[in-house]
């Protein structure tokens, strides 16, 4: 009798508002996913992270080949070139080259996701359907998160595959790791992109944002005795593959940095809560 | 009290002053219009009705409850047609109302049920393009669709007309006074006849206060039997009639209007007319429509 009074005053409530929650959030969630796969979006970047995956491995295959067709050349200007050897290492080296590149496109194609919104009035729709502004917030970072997170496996899973298949992934160190350090940096600049979004009302406008944020941290890391505690140390990730660095030196960023993350949501739910539509 | 109610509301833009002191209610299951000029405050004022906009001071109810600006809870209560319906334009109407349905919390079956009779309702049944591709006056039906869909109590319209031809404003202007029996209808316009049509409430909103607010009826009747018109069979009974009315004016070869007539007035010209022996073809009160009224208003 008890646990049947239990179930109808407190358990039932609490499913149904929780239910409406998650309701609306994954309303929205579908809605940003319809609108990724639809407008094409998410398979154009899907291709663009498999090029960047094949990208790697291909660039250190092919080093060998254009040296010796370089190597005429370099002979009459005094160099000699002996020998190229490539590895595992020689394509890492490429992929941490190469992602940051997929990353800027990356962020190009979410720098509209809050202005076209804003432009067209879309939002107001939805904000006056009764939708919490912060969902809209949270399914939007959601969906940029989700396929950062897809895009970043999917180059990561095709560049180990051919390193696999062609050399041996032992002779890296820490490859898991500072493929993490690089793939946390893409989260901060995505919550970078949701905090310019909800201040500005441009695409441009929130590029530019953006690319400040990013500049201030990596000015500041300029600095010897600070660079250690800004997120875009992270971005010298690649160097712990000699295993000349150990990671621990990465952590107090690697913290930052989910610091960051969390502040910059903080902060942008509470400027869109306020924000005109 | 009303299921809106508006009170000392303000709110600038800078230095603009664009709502001034602005109070008035809408009783339930009325068709309440809003009249003014591009730029009176007509949009700012649905939009702090809907939260989207903060004012300056003042209050605003719905249903009885205060709106709060950004977490606006009263909006449960409301439907919004904005002016230039936009929509996801890479779903379907179904999709779309599938989503809205969900944001408000209602049950699949039920959203389903909902949309199968709004999408009748509207026309659009059996359309299955995506919005993109819609017209824009599929679109404002699309936007009547989703705004009725949690069968709100009140439904708010910003110039749900303005930007179509005349068949896709009849069409919009039937299908918001067929709903009038479930829901409280509040629509804005600058098109008069599109008001006197469905409204029963008419607001006229002129430099950020309200200069009129009554019934149609009421308002109407403040200028009643206001002047009437004389059509004469001959030109020379026109002139002939002018000398002894000097008030009167030509309007055509035939035709004089009077001024502000009473009815022992126009007695009293019907009597001068017998005894002049002069036919006239048409003898007429006139009626003022609300374009008098609304040019009487902006000039002030």
């Amino acid at each position: 009798m008890k646990e049947k009074r239990f179930q109808l005053l407190i358990l039932s409530p609490l499913k149904r508002t929780w239910g409406i929650k998650m309701k609306q959030w994954t309303a929205f969630i579908k809605k940003e996913y319809l609108e990724q796969l639809r407008t094409g979006k998410l398979l154009v970047l899907l291709i663009l992270f498999c090029l960047f995956g094949i990208m790697n491995p291909a660039i250190a295959k092919l080093t060998p080949w254009m040296m010796e067709i370089l190597s005429s050349q370099m002979e009459e200007s005094g160099m000699i070139v002996t020998g190229v050897k490539v590895d595992a290492m020689t394509s890492w080296v490429q992929f941490f080259k190469n992602m940051p590149m997929a990353l800027i496109v990356f962020m190009i194609m979410f720098s509209g996701s809050f202005t076209t919104e804003y432009q067209k009035g879309t939002l107001v729709n939805v904000v006056t359907k009764g939708m919490k502004r912060y969902k809209i917030l949270a399914a939007k970072m959601g969906i940029m998160m989700m396929i950062w997170t897809l895009g970043c496996l999917v180059s990561f899973g095709i560049t180990f595959g051919y390193n696999a298949f062609f050399w041996d992934n032992s002779v890296v160190h820490h490859i898991g790791f500072s493929v993490f350090c690089f793939y946390l940096l893409g989260l901060w600049l995505t919550a970078d992109l949701i905090l310019a979004s909800v201040l500005c009302q441009s695409a441009s406008a929130v590029m530019i944002v953006t690319g400040v944020m990013f500049l201030v941290s990596y000015l500041i890391g300029m600095i010897p005795v600070v660079s250690e505690y800004l997120p875009t140390y992270l971005l010298r990730s690649g160097e712990l593959l000699t295993g000349a660095k150990s990671a621990g030196g990465y952590c107090i960023s690697v913290a930052v940095t989910i610091f960051f993350i969390v502040l910059e949501a903080v902060l942008s739910t509470v400027i869109f809560n306020k924000r005109n539509l | 009290m009303g299921i809106l109610e508006i009170s000392h509301v303000t709110k600038s833009f800078g230095s603009n002053r664009v709502i001034k002191d602005l109070s008035f209610s809408v009783p339930e299951h009325a068709v309440f219009g809003f009249i003014g000029q591009n730029g009176a405050g007509k949009t700012t004022t649905m939009k702090m009705v809907l939260g989207l906009l903060k004012a300056d001071s003042g209050e605003i109810y719905v249903n009885g409850e205060k709106v709060s600006f950004g977490q606006t809870a009263t909006n449960r209560f409301i439907g919004y047609l904005p002016d230039v319906p936009e929509f996801y334009g890479f779903m379907t109407p179904r999709e779309y109302l599938a989503m809205c349905g969900q944001i408000t919390g209602m049950f699949p079956d039920k959203v389903k049920e909902k949309s199968t009779e709004l999408l009748k309702l509207v026309g659009l049944e059996g359309v299955n393009k995506q919005i993109r591709n819609f017209s824009r006056g599929m679109k404002q039906r699309m936007g009547i669709a989703q705004a009725l869909l949690n069968s709100p109590k009140l439904l708010i319209c910003d110039e749900p007309t303005s930007a179509l031809d005349p068949i896709g404003r009849k069409e919009i202007l039937d299908i918001l006074y067929s709903v009038r029996e479930h829901t409280t209808v509040i629509f804005s316009t600058h098109i008069l006849s599109d008001m006197e049509r469905i409204c029963d409430r008419v607001a006229f909103i002129h430099d950020g206060n309200i200069a009129l607010n009554g019934t149609l009826d009421e308002i109407k009747g403040i200028r009643k039997g206001e002047g009437i018109e004389i059509d004469f069979m001959h030109k020379k009974d026109a002139a002939f009639f002018l000398q002894n009315y000097s008030s009167g004016v030509l309007s055509e070869e035939t035709r004089i209007v009077l001024k502000k007539q009473s009815e022992d007035d126009i007695i009293e010209i019907m009597r001068f007319l017998s005894q002049k022996n002069i036919a006239v073809r048409r003898l007429e009160r006139l009626e003022p429509g609300l374009e008098d009224l609304f040019l009487e208003v902006v000039k002030g």
